[in-house]
């Protein structure tokens, strides 16, 4: 594995040190459905949402491999996983997308904002009718000058109820096109624009989620991240990174999951011997590690790989199975493992299988990445 | 054989197999005729990166650079010399 150096683990030290803080009160969040905007300015004061982003506006400069071991961190000392979950969305969405294929006038007035936190980010990528097909969308941004024109709606927008600034996929050419989407950058008090309410979920509550809905939303030709019709391409470079951002974030709390399970299975006591002493208990917690190690491995090494200017189309698409796939499998043997007291919501240990299962699913379903690696292979 | 040849030849070979060269104008738009889907497009780009060593991933680039095998050409033939002189390659 790669071989930190000071200032690496110094950042990383950073974010430990606060997870604490910011997980504190998670179990009743969850319930409630709350996102905590005290630990999101705590956050901000720590300078680390800037942390991919150029220096010239605000952000750290850190590199990918850098800013996923820092936010895998996150994931190990914070409890709220909602919470890490709309820190990585809101540096993908829009961060990412504007840093890489953000005009000069974009970045300059919008990636301060992401770097400081004061406008949070979200994208706003699927439809009702178009979930993993988003070749199938029907949000249409029509040229009037130079305006476009917004109508049509977007569902399961994470951080979308908490949100300041949204990239919004929209159909700008001839439906099913790859050449026909265009990512708009839109600001949350946009005429036209509406946000939705927040929408319960099974997981990973205390990170909203809406709809949003646009009536003849007009919003500047110059807000096109990428130029007309790059969507396609915008979007495939932020799934990337919200694949390699998020899911490390799964991997730290893969990591402290493991590390409950082993102290639980070393002190749990069941007829006359701790729990971990019998085969069909550490047998399970094995399984947590081999999955927490394969997860790393594949994370770490495509991430190298997009750094070195690989090609990682199908990379990413294994990376995101694996380790979608074994954070939940992780959970569940976390719950099974503690028995009734994994099953109770007071100790967190079932949040964070409800949490889990979200992971399969977005940023593309397991099917989609499956196809994905079909289509690579020629298939 | 071309360059232009090559990429025609690929194209086919990818996604239309059942069209002889001739048919295929080097002017045809691939993505709205439904030639190359999304996932197409992303193995076009893939294909196009490692054939001819351009750091894809790095270099501006639209799905208009991709929309027809002329259009694929041209796009190689701009950033193959600039490429070499920044010393990406």
């Amino acid at each position: 594995m790669i071989d930190w150096n000071d200032e690496q683990r110094a950042l990383r030290r950073t974010m430990v040190d606060l997870g604490e803080k910011l997980g504190a009160g998670h179990v009743e969040r969850d319930q409630a459905g709350e996102f905590d905007r005290s630990a999101w300015d705590l956050v901000r004061d720590t300078g680390l949402l800037g942390l991919p982003f150029d220096p010239a506006f605000g952000g750290l400069g850190a590199d990918l491999l850098t800013t996923m071991y820092v936010l895998e961190g996150l994931g190990e000392s914070c409890r709220d996983g909602g919470f890490n979950f709309s820190v990585s969305t809101h540096m993908v969405s829009t961060g990412v997308a504007l840093q890489r294929f953000g005009s000069a006038a974009l970045k300059a007035k919008y990636l301060p904002m992401v770097c400081d936190g004061s406008a949070i980010g979200a994208h706003a990528i699927t439809e009702p009718d178009a979930g993993s097909d988003m070749m199938a969308m029907r949000t249409t941004a029509k040229a009037d000058g130079d305006v476009f024109v917004l109508n049509g709606s977007k569902a399961f927008v994470s951080n979308g109820p908490i949100a300041g600034l949204y990239v919004v996929y929209t159909l700008t050419g001839k439906p099913g096109s790859p050449g026909a989407i265009t990512a708009l950058l839109v600001e949350r008090d946009t005429p036209g624009l509406h946000v939705g309410k927040p929408v319960a979920k099974m997981g990973l509550r205390t990170s909203p989620l809406c709809e949003l809905f646009f009536d003849d939303c007009r919003v500047p030709r110059a807000n096109a991240v990428g130029g007309v019709g790059s969507g396609f391409l915008v979007l495939d470079h932020v799934m990337k990174w919200e694949i390699l951002v998020s899911f490390v974030i799964n991997t730290g709390e893969m990591r402290h999951r493991f590390q409950s399970c082993v102290d639980y299975a070393r002190t749990r006591e069941q007829f006359g011997q701790p729990i971990g002493s019998y085969q069909s208990v550490s047998n399970k917690i094995v399984d947590m590690l081999v999955g927490l190690e394969t997860s790393r491995k594949w994370l770490y090494d495509t991430a190298a790989k997009l750094v070195r200017r690989e090609n990682v189309t199908t990379d990413i698409a294994i990376t995101k199975l694996v380790v979608s796939e074994a954070n939940v499998a992780s959970a569940m043997a976390a719950v099974q493992i503690h028995g009734g007291y994994g099953y109770l919501a007071e100790y967190g240990i079932e949040k964070e299988l409800r949490d889990a299962v979200a992971g399969p699913i977005y940023s593309g379903t397991s099917e989609v990445q499956r196809q994905r690696i079909a289509a690579m292979v020629g298939l | 054989m071309s360059r232009l040849a090559e990429i025609k030849r690929f194209v086919l070979d990818e996604f239309a197999p059942d069209v002889v060269a001739d048919d295929l104008a080097d002017d045809f738009d691939l993505l709205d005729n439904g030639i190359v889907d999304s996932l197409g497009l992303l193995r076009l780009i893939a294909w196009v990166g490692e054939r001819y060593d351009i750091a894809v991933d790095e270099v501006e680039l639209t799905p208009d650079d991709f929309r027809s095998v002329e259009a694929i050409a041209h796009f190689v033939d701009s950033h193959l010399p600039l490429l070499a002189q920044e010393g990406l390659r």
